[in-house]
């Protein structure tokens, strides 16, 4: 095959890889770049959840004193889980359980242990990031089809991306002079947009659909039964260790503040993001959070009895497969370091959405175009070329300039 | 187009392709929506907004306590991962044993010993949950057992049989009853 004639056919794979469901791609692509922001749009919505300090010097309470400040407000309310988000503006997201058998997160002020309010009935982070990672559709025996659907876009993505390079000749030129042409008509400025933004976020699409393929392997191991983790079975607490009290009353705790100060110990640098408490006699006290590496959280489990650490699961635990798999999740959200990375991965997002809207633009204004135009010379002489070459030459001229 | 048809005849797939391609677009967006009421009926499941799970079987007195218990969905095991097929039940404990009881365990057919009690719950005494593997070979009349542990050692069970517990499980193990 000629130089010519395979830059065609790159270019015809690359014209049509998006469609024809490109309505469905430009939504999936929508949500996702809402799913960044969710959390943020719901501080933005509900005040409940914004912890404002009463002065600047304010300090934070401990765990335990959050939790006695719950148990003085709601003496029936059993606390689960306290999580503290990565901005300190959010407050904290405790999960509670209700005597009438509800479990709920509610925002707590970690400045002064007031429970601010409930979290809304309609979850709109949990809703976007459902609608965006598995189309809504349920999860019944192992991963849902919808995950299946999402996820598999990220190759005809990946295609894109490198079909896009492949055609757009000498595309490092674009990085030193940019071209947005305005005043040349509709056809001419989406096509400079989509060039423009497309080299601009190469980076951001790689890492989008190189997680996306990721999501779709990791989904099609589980279902097959088949598992990367060296991760080991969650211990229990032995029956032994667990006192038995005379008067029938649960065996007293070691307190949250004591748990995180032996996980510290064992984990230097480990942040207290988040601690689980018992769910059971048998269970333990899990304290995790990130430390020096900010894709993966390090963890570990308390006996609630004894303060011994029962296990631990470390960076340095996890096999160099599972550093790199692990990575995928917050690298595809952009939600490993604060408002700023999120807003990066909120613009690019946007940029990529914009990407399959003015693909598709240019697609309807050319190639349609073009299609039909070959379809009426064929009409005359039978025997042509394949249909939209001429139209395909001028832009891959065009394009090469 | 039509003349083009003419001179060189598509198959009836690739004309329907042809006709039809867009479309998929509809339809893959009408998925979200069909989902959605399935969608926002499972949280509520989920939080606990719709009570204890999909069908309450009762309270069931266990010595001197007493426990609700519920099937989180009503319908047959659901088998996710090596295990088996696992039937998922939600408890709540009655208000005076709350402080009391160290733990419940759930068993099909009754346990030997207190360390063979079977799965036990997670979840705090208003709302606990466990996932009893359900053997596709269970005879139809089998018993749940329900164990309970006290801080001072006491242990006590009571059972209920799986067709009172799990109307949908019976359903489930006779059609499984065709396979070896």
């Amino acid at each position: 095959m000629s130089k010519k004639s395979r830059s065609k056919l790159w270019f015809l794979v690359h014209s049509w890889l998006a469609l024809p469901i490109w309505f469905f791609v430009l939504i999936v692509c929508v949500t996702g770049t809402l799913a960044v922001v969710s959390q943020e749009i719901v501080w933005l919505a509900n005040p409940q959840m914004r912890a404002s300090p009463p002065s600047d010097d304010a300090p934070l309470l401990s765990y335990d004193e959050i939790i006695a400040a719950i148990k003085k407000a709601e003496p029936q309310t059993l606390v689960e889980r306290i999580s503290r988000p990565d901005e300190s503006h959010f407050a904290l997201d405790v999960e509670v359980s209700y005597p009438d058998g509800r479990s709920v997160t509610v925002y707590v002020n970690p400045y002064s242990g007031v429970i601010q309010g409930t979290a809304p009935q309609f979850n709109f982070k949990g809703f976007t990031r459902a609608l965006h990672g598995w189309w809504l559709v349920p999860f019944t025996n192992g991963y849902s089809w919808g995950w299946y659907l999402v996820s598999f876009l990220g190759l005809p993505m990946l295609a894109s991306l490198v079909t896009g390079l492949v055609v757009y000749k000498r595309f490092w030129k674009g990085f030193l002079r940019p071209t947005l042409r305005f005043r040349h008509g509709a056809r001419i400025f989406w096509g400079d947009f989509h060039r423009l933004s497309g080299i601009w976020s190469i980076w951001f699409i790689a890492v989008i659909s190189i997680t996306s393929v990721w999501f779709l392997i990791k989904a099609a191991l589980y279902d097959n039964q088949i598992s990367i983790s060296t991760a080991p079975v969650a211990p229990v607490v032995a029956r032994e260790s667990v006192p038995l009290t005379i008067d029938g009353a649960p065996a007293p705790m070691i307190s949250l503040e004591r748990a995180i100060h032996e996980a510290k110990e064992r984990i230097p640098g480990l942040e207290d993001s988040s601690v689980s408490l018992p769910a059971n006699a048998y269970s333990h006290l899990s304290v995790s959070g990130r430390s020096w590496y900010p894709l993966i959280f390090q963890s570990a489990e308390v006996n609630p009895y004894t303060g011994d650490i029962a296990a631990t699961r470390l960076l340095s635990d996890r096999s160099g497969l599972e550093l790199v798999t692990e990575s995928m999740r917050p690298l595809h959200t952009g939600d490993f370091g604060g408002i700023w990375i999120k807003l990066i991965w909120f613009f690019f997002g946007l940029i990529l959405s914009m990407m399959v809207l003015s693909g598709l633009l240019i697609w309807t204004k050319r190639t349609a175009l073009a299609t039909a135009n070959a379809l009426k010379r064929s009409n005359k002489r039978p025997r042509t070329v394949v249909a939209s070459q001429p139209a395909m030459n001028r832009e891959a001229t065009e394009v090469s300039r | 187009m039509n003349h083009v048809t003419a001179e060189k005849p598509r198959s009836p797939l690739s004309h329907f392709w042809h006709t039809w391609r867009f479309h998929i677009n509809v339809l893959l967006l009408m998925v979200p929506l069909g989902f959605m009421p399935k969608y926002f009926a499972d949280a509520a499941l989920f939080r606990g907004d719709t009570g204890l799970g999909q069908r309450e079987i009762g309270e069931v007195q266990v010595g001197p306590w007493s426990l609700r218990l519920a099937e989180f969905r009503n319908e047959g095991p659901v088998s996710d991962g090596p295990a088996g097929p696992i039937k998922y039940f939600n408890a709540a404990l009655c208000d005076s044993c709350r402080d009391q009881v160290k733990a419940t365990y759930l068993r099909i057919g009754k346990p030997r010993s207190l360390r063979a009690a079977g799965v036990i719950f997670f979840g705090t005494p208003y709302r606990m949950g466990a996932g009893v593997p359900v053997p596709e070979k269970t005879k139809t009349d089998a018993e749940l057992w329900i164990t309970m542990e006290g801080w001072d050692g006491a242990m006590h069970q009571a059972s209920i049989p799986l067709s009172q517990a799990s109307p949908a499980t019976l359903a489930w193990l006779n059609k499984q009853g065709g396979k070896p």
